[in-house]
């Protein structure tokens, strides 16, 4: 009997192999709907779009190294500075953090076996690559936009930018919108329902609570952008007036739709990132979080006093008096749940045991320059200086710091800390170690001496200024400080790419991790988990007994959940155990459905509008054919 | 183990109704739903928050000598809708009793009440559009934009009627039941979006 019962764990396993295997080549990945495969997708494309971010921002640097350059000319500088911003929010953070980080782990920290809505999740990818070759469609045939990322009008009107180059803006972010809403909704829903019975709440990493507030505050801050958006069209093609003064329209009305979804999107961007920090932090200091329930609060609180300083980007614009005080203090109340989370992370650190490893390092970058940049949002919010310095290199400065260092150092450090989960293989550790110090030299020295500079005056988005101005030696460091920071992004990337063929096997779990992912193989299997986990606590790794008892249900057979394409599904708030589901395996649908879309997308922006017409029929017909099947006929 | 149901594997009425009396959670179709519908009512209250901005940016309202909207029509034909919301109603009712045959026959009644509405609502829009038009000034605008963006939300609830329509004329099952339920959430919502766009579109005249 001792020698049959192993043998019986490993039969279903091979039946769950079976059931959940998916076709391996092109086509397998077309119609994938496995989560980790999806990630993985994310992860490739984001990251192209970094790479074309990066290379427009090079350009910009290469272009203001010294006084009065011609590296690029004017028009060109404000389609590379447009393009950059635009690429960088809408195509690389959000895709990467939500996309990649989100599709790859939250079913894997909630012991599930795939998101809620796996042909949906799907689907948002499609438009995510379909959105952003439609906006890099444009940036080749010379239709970049130029009006800047937050797009001002009237300047973004037909009248001051007849080209199609702000169409494409317009187009391709109310269709990246709908990928992006699309997925929110897909993350709240699994977070909400799939996860493992007895995973109440308060037992869930607070990983997956950061990632909940980024996808409710992307439901609610979404549809102002495409309010917006959708309402320059109207202008733009149809002649419609909103933003036109003269035929009673108004020109903040613009401004106003874009911060109320701007500033949230602030949050949405850097929100992930504490949610990796709060992952890395007790792995690497052996122990858990301070302040759990507090820290927990915190991520949602960002999100949601997020939408009520959005004016903080007006304070120049002549808002009344009263108004630009509410924003100000609203905005300094963003102070509170951001020190919760930071003396958490700082008390986590001194009273636990650092083992000072790559992932550690980013994060501990991370607090640095989100302290910095923090300290220098405050400033903002003194609105006197506010007028004084909008629009200069200071609020650059200060911005990077934010959305650069803090939002996009931990997504580094994230990549280094599960790369060994996803690739089963271990990266080089002096190389990953050598790759933050020159990310994080060069991140200072590109943008620390824009604060000076800003205090100096030198106004953000001209294309060059005069040698007289004292502002040459710093604007040369800068440029120096970029490509440093290009190298040392460089050298992530290649020693994470040579480590995917080279690096050392590793187990399921080489750091000792806190949360679930690190119970399952390295890489996990495409059912994730033969038994559905038991849970009794947020560090679910580190309750020997609840491991332990797993590998007894998987020779017992209970939960094991092998009847076809099956995960638990349960309350929302308990946890409690409510009915088994049966999810939908691979279908062409999803990007058929999104090649469509990117037809009438493109008609539209041809304003050949029977063509458009013809392609909502074509989407009509392929989500009947979606829809055709049910889970039960399968 | 055992008590747990494997739940979209009920076909028949009896099946069905009994996954639906055991249930102690929404399904996940109903808050993908939810959610939805969370997106959505921003986005219409943007725009009812974008056409009192412009509002109150001008001294005179409708701009330009527009006529202002007549009350009546609109009144009663928002009132037709959420009339609809009872048969939507009793026929999620009827589905979860298993008594599918019952709920097509609310459902029908409901989406025969519905497509009426929208043809009157076009007719109202085309005969607005007669006397003044969206490039006219920001009024129209946005009057024309706020209208549409509803019909269009109407025009989708009824494609999902329809489709509704043909799967319960086959039987039901507990997929079916889910979209059911979730198809009478987004009609809730649209009638409520109807009451809040009607009194934004006859706001001059009140």
């Amino acid at each position: 009997m001792a020698v049959a019962v192993p043998r019986e764990g490993q039969r279903r396993t091979e039946r769950l192999e079976r059931i959940w295997k998916e076709s391996s080549g092109l086509l397998g990945w077309l119609t994938t709907v496995d989560h980790k495969r999806i990630g993985i997708l994310y992860f490739f494309t984001s990251l192209f779009f970094f790479a074309a971010g990066g290379v427009e921002a090079l350009l910009i640097r290469t272009q203001l190294i010294a006084p009065n350059q011609s590296t690029l000319d004017p028009a060109t500088f404000n389609e590379m500075m447009s393009t950059h911003g635009t690429t960088m929010i809408f195509f690389f953070v959000v895709p990467m953090s939500l996309g990649a980080f989100g599709n790859y782990l939250l079913p894997l920290m909630i012991g599930a076996r795939d998101m809620a809505f796996p042909r949906l999740n799907a689907l948002s990818y499609w438009i995510f690559l379909c959105a952003g070759t439609f906006l890099y469609v444009g940036v080749f045939t010379g239709n970049a936009p130029n009006a800047g990322w937050f797009n001002y009008v009237p300047l973004a009107s037909r009248t001051y930018s007849p080209g199609p180059g702000i169409d494409f803006y317009a187009l391709s972010l109310i269709f990246i919108g709908i990928s992006t809403t699309a997925g929110a909704i897909n993350a709240i829903v699994t977070i909400l329902k799939l996860r493992a019975p007895g995973m109440s709440l308060n037992r869930m990493p607070l990983f997956c609570f950061a990632f909940l507030a980024v996808s409710f505050a992307l439901v609610f801050a979404l549809p102002a952008l495409t309010t917006a958006l959708v309402l320059l069209e109207l202008q733009r093609m149809l002649g419609f007036h909103f933003y036109d003064v003269v035929f009673g329209g108004n020109t903040l009305l613009w401004q106003n739709l874009f911060w109320i979804f701007g500033h949230p999107e602030v949050y949405i961007i850097i929100l992930p990132a504490f949610g990796i920090a709060t992952s890395i932090i007790p792995t690497f200091v052996r122990r858990r979080m301070v302040a759990f329930p507090l820290v927990a609060l915190a991520e949602i609180l960002v999100a949601f006093l997020g939408f009520g300083v959005w004016a903080h980007h007006m304070f120049a614009v002549g808002l009344a008096n009263s108004t630009a005080i509410y924003f100000a203090a609203a905005s300094l109340v963003i102070v509170i749940p951001s020190g919760i989370q930071l003396f958490a992370w700082i008390t986590t650190i001194l009273t636990g045991t650092p083992r000072f490893q790559t992932p550690l390092l980013w994060i501990i970058g991370f607090i640095i320059v989100f302290i910095l940049g923090g300290l220098s949002g405050i400033t903002f919010a003194a609105i006197p200086f506010d007028q004084q310095l909008t629009d200069t290199y200071y609020v650059v400065a200060h911005f990077h710091y934010v959305i650069f260092g803090a939002a996009v150092f931990p997504l580094i450090g994230g990549i280094y800390y599960w790369f060994p989960k996803v690739s089963g293989r271990m990266y080089h550790e002096g190389w990953g170690k050598a790759s933050f110090w020159f990310t994080f030299v060069g991140m200072n020295v590109t943008f620390f001496p824009m604060h000076i500079l800003g205090l100096a005056g030198m106004p953000r988005r001209d294309y060059t200024y005069p040698p007289d101005m004292g502002w040459s030696a710093l604007n040369l460091i800068e440029t120096i400080g970029s490509y440093l920071l290009a190298v040392g992004l460089l050298s992530v990337f290649v020693n994470l790419a040579i480590s995917l063929f080279r690096g050392e096997r590793v187990g399921n779990d080489p750091w000792g991790g806190d949360t679930l992912e690190w119970s399952t193989s390295s890489p996990p299997p495409e059912y994730n988990y033969a038994v559905i986990p038991t849970v009794s606590s947020p560090y679910a790794m580190w309750d020997r007994e609840d491991r332990e008892r797993d590998a007894e249900l998987l020779e017992q057979g209970r939960k094991t959940l092998e009847e076809g394409h099956e995960t638990a599904a349960s309350t929302a708030v308990d946890a409690e155990w409510d009915e088994v589901l049966d999810m939908p395996s691979h279908s062409p649908w999803p990007p058929l459905l999104a090649l469509a879309m990117a037809g009438l997308f493109t008609f539209v922006l041809l304003e050949r509008w029977i063509a458009a017409a013809i392609f909502i029929g074509v989407m009509l017909a392929v989500l009947a054919a979606w829809h055709g099947g049910e889970p039960q006929e399968a | 183990m055992s008590e747990i149901p494997r739940s979209m594997e009920a076909t028949g009425a009896g099946a069905v109704a009994r996954v639906a009396q055991r249930r102690r959670a929404q399904p996940s179709g109903w808050w993908g739903m939810a959610l939805l519908i969370a997106t959505e009512a921003t986005l219409f209250s943007c725009l009812i928050a974008t056409y009192f901005y412009l509002r109150f940016e001008n001294t005179e309202w409708p701009i330009g000598g527009i006529e202002k909207p007549s009350v009546t029509l609109p009144l009663v034909f928002t009132a037709m809708l959420v009339a609809t919301c009872g048969p939507v109603f009793l026929a999620v009712r009827a589905a979860k009793r298993g008594a599918p045959g019952r709920a097509w026959w609310w459902l029908a009644l409901a989406f025969a009440v519905q497509a009426t509405y929208l043809g009157l609502q076009i007719w109202l829009f085309a005969d607005d559009l007669g006397k003044f038009s969206p490039s006219d000034n920001a009024y129209g605008s946005i009057y024309f934009t706020l209208l549409g963006t509803h019909h269009a939300h109407v025009a989708v609830g009824l494609l999902l009627d329809v489709w509704l329509l043909w799967k319960l004329a086959r039987g039901i099952t507990n997929y079916r039941l889910i979209a059911l339920r979730v198809t009478a959430i987004y009609w809730y919502f649209v009638s409520i979006a109807a009451v809040a766009v009607v009194l934004t579109q006859l706001y001059p005249s009140l």
